[in-house]
């Protein structure tokens, strides 16, 4: 099996379709120059670094080591889809619920597919667990922060109607029914977008490196259908777990709704 | 059955600010109480402590004599009706407003039912079928009562109800709170209509500064 190799030089000859896209800019005044320059190379820092950390993991592969990453990409991933909730009860709180979801909807998904689909050769595998973790993980990252992010934002919007419900004996599960249904939803839409278009706009990323690195069209595309899969998957059961963690946290023990003030830093 | 809302030594404050400042209050069965006072006195939280929406700081409130505390808290919302002042309709029509209520405990209230109760509430059968958020800040108020009247509530918390009504209207409802009374439910109306007051009769008090004070009738 041989891959295409890419030397230094080539590289940076790549950086010219960089400078092509600055010089767009410069001319149309798009005013995007700086953004464009700093996210060359921020990606370029982002992904030697995270290259260099797969080369040390790859080479002393072990499971703590292994496992220690994937703890990391969770507690990231946590993070990450608890801060900026508006209307939330902030970050301190919505970080250990996001991270629970993050790594339950991961754990559900993640070991069935590891255990009898794929099958590594050995179940710490760094090749395979690291990066197809990472996929599935952002993806349950996505889903609790957009559900977290709806659901907050909506009851907050909504608060006469939802206690209006009460009023009317209804559970907190009934007077949020139609705002936790919609951010589940909102949830769960894109990857289901992405289920229905997929090979007919683009080939998704990781079919397009196996193809790249030599691998047979039909392999990647079983591997790719196994993680489109996954993908769903994880949306729905980190959106779920999401949306009750966010019911919770809007009532009072005594079934009185509880509404959070903006505390995003703008 | 008839029943009273007691509460006691209510005590409440947000963000620094004393709303309710040991309220003692009782609303007993088939009796009218109107309240007053000036804005941001505490009327409204009064009404959502009393209704449940909102803990007070400190106090008791007893349902027929029992700590509601006790008790589920949907249990006595079904109990207790409380019309807000603009009330939130719900997605869909009037018929679906009025049903949300029963529809909620998992039953289902007849059409024949419902057009009585909106028609006992000022409205003619035929806004049955128009979709409520579409409804004037008058219509919305009858609409809430016709609501709140589908669970048969035996206490009536009501934030300004004649605030969107005509005189004519404003009658129709006030006659309607003292037929609900007559036939044993506890009411506690806030209001600054005199017209509605002096209709009204029954107890006057007033809130100012949290403090909850008996007055003569206006």
């Amino acid at each position: 099996m041989s891959y295409v190799t890419v030397s230094i030089p080539q590289l940076v000859l790549s950086l010219g379709l960089m400078a092509l896209a600055i010089a767009i800019s410069s001319r149309n005044h798009l005013g995007l120059e700086k953004d464009l320059l700093v996210g060359t190379i921020r990606a370029a820092v982002q992904l030697f670094a995270v290259g260099l950390l797969l080369t040390i993991v790859f080479r002393n592969e072990h499971p703590a080591s292994v496992f220690g990453l994937i703890g990391v990409m969770v507690l990231v991933a946590g993070w990450t889809a608890a801060r900026r909730i508006a209307h939330g009860p902030g970050t301190g709180v919505l970080f250990r619920y996001a991270t629970i979801a993050v790594f339950v909807s991961g754990v559900v998904v993640l070991v069935p597919v590891f255990t009898f689909v794929i099958r590594p050769a050995r179940w710490y595998e760094a090749r395979l667990l690291i990066p197809i973790s990472g996929m599935i993980l952002s993806n349950a990252m996505n889903g609790v922060a957009l559900v977290f992010e709806r659901v907050f934002a909506s009851v907050h919007d909504d608060a006469p109607a939802v206690e209006q419900l009460l009023s009317l004996g209804a559970s907190p599960k009934q007077a949020v029914d139609r705002h936790v249904r919609a951010a589940m939803n909102a949830a769960l839409r894109p990857t289901i977008n992405g289920l229905l278009t997929v090979g007919l706009v683009a080939l998704p990323g990781m079919m397009t490196g196996q193809i790249v690195s030599g691998t047979a069209p039909d392999q990647a595309v079983r591997y790719q259908l196994v993680i489109m899969y996954q993908l769903v998957a994880v949306a729905a059961v980190a959106g779920a777990l999401a949306a009750r963690f966010a019911r919770t946290l809007s009532f009072t023990d005594r079934e009185q709704l509880r509404t959070f003030a903006d505390r995003r830093v703008r | 059955m008839p029943v009273s809302l007691e509460a006691r030594h209510l005590r409440k404050s947000y963000e620094g600010r004393v709303l309710l400042d040991g309220v003692d209050l009782r609303l007993g069965p088939g009796g009218i109480t109107t309240l007053s006072g000036p804005s941001g006195g505490g009327k409204t939280t009064l009404l959502r402590v009393l209704g449940l929406l909102s803990e007070p700081d400190d106090g008791q409130l007893l349902l027929d004599g029992t700590d509601v505390r006790t008790l589920s808290p949907r249990a006595v919302r079904r109990r207790v009706a409380l019309v807000a002042q603009a009330p939130a309709m719900f997605q869909g029509t009037v018929l679906d407003n009025v049903r949300t209520g029963p529809r909620l405990a998992g039953e289902e209230l007849p059409e024949a039912t419902a057009r009585e109760l909106i028609v006992r509430a000022g409205l003619e059968p035929q806004f049955l079928g128009q979709d409520a958020r579409a409804l004037s800040g008058g219509e919305k108020l009858r609409v809430a009562v016709a609501r709140a009247m589908a669970l048969r509530p035996e206490v009536w918390l009501l934030d300004e109800p004649t605030a969107a009504l005509d005189t004519e209207r404003a009658d129709l409802l006030v006659n309607l709170l003292r037929d609900l009374a007559t036939a044993g439910a506890g009411i506690l109306v806030v209001t600054h209509d005199a017209r509605a007051l002096e209709r009204l009769g029954g107890r006057h008090l007033r809130l100012a500064a949290g403090r909850l004070a008996e007055e003569a009738a206006a």
